[in-house]
């Protein structure tokens, strides 16, 4: 699939898995390829989110700001679990945080990883990436198509960073045209 | 009688019974990832601990990360 993808989607890919390792993820996601394509150089994406008066620092601020998933511990109650004790000894096991995602000490046993695996919305994003390339029917996938891929997957965290920084989905899209306008034809 | 509708209606509404759902389906995947990640610290394979967990090798692959 890599093959259809621009230098500069590439480089979105790499540059996401130095911040997604960074931010100490466990996987990757859309996020963090859309902090790799905002810090792309001159990429379509970074050129996009100028036009809307936004930089890659405030995406990354934003994609940090996600809040995780948080347990329901007023529903867990009703079920007759006490989310304090389990969060207690699931501490007690795996250390601080453990709970809400902070992540364990590495053992020595483990081997770094060469990569970060993509998350399912990660993939569906690359994927969607693809779709509207074929739409457009543009030769490659760059970084214009992955923004406006998040776009249409608007229950991503990816999708909810866009909409933290004031983004509308119209706005977004205008952007891209403009960017793509603006660039040598692909 | 418009009381005891409203009863009835309150109690056929599934919502709660979702949420509830959803926070315990939450829980039991935070779970599952730290006891994963330590039988994997402890050498087992993906194939015992799918077999802990009663589900396909596969699954839990895909779901617990490759390049491992």
């Amino acid at each position: 699939m890599f093959e259809r993808f621009a230098h500069e989607a590439r480089e979105a890919v790499v540059q996401g898995q130095v911040v997604a390792r960074a931010m100490g993820a466990e996987r990757f996601g859309a996020e963090h390829v859309l902090v790799g394509a905002a810090r792309g150089h001159d990429s379509i994406a970074a050129r996009a989110l100028s036009r809307l008066g936004v930089d890659a620092d405030q995406v990354e601020s934003a994609v940090r700001g996600l809040p995780a998933e948080h347990l329901d511990a007023g529903a867990l109650a009703a079920l007759g679990i006490d989310l304090d004790a389990v969060r207690a000894q699931a501490e007690a096991r795996f250390g601080p945080g453990a709970l809400d995602g902070v992540r364990p000490q590495a053992s020595s046993r483990r081997r770094p990883r060469s990569h970060l695996p993509f998350d399912a919305g990660g993939r569906k994003t690359l994927e969607t990436a693809l779709r509207e390339a074929v739409r457009l029917r543009h030769n490659r996938i760059d970084t214009g198509h992955v923004l406006l891929a998040i776009v249409r997957l608007d229950d991503l965290p990816a999708a909810r960073v866009l909409e933290s920084l004031g983004l509308a989905p119209g706005d977004v899209d205008d952007a891209v045209t403009a960017a793509w306008a603006d660039s040598p034809a692909a | 009688m418009s009381d005891l509708l409203a009863t009835a209606a309150a109690a056929e509404d599934p919502a709660e019974g979702l949420r509830a759902v959803r926070a315990l389906r939450a829980l039991a995947d935070r779970l599952e990832a730290l006891h994963v990640a330590r039988a994997r610290d402890l050498g087992w394979s993906w194939q015992d601990v799918a077999a802990a967990l009663g589900v396909s090798r596969q699954a839990v692959h895909q779901k617990h990360g490759r390049g491992r």
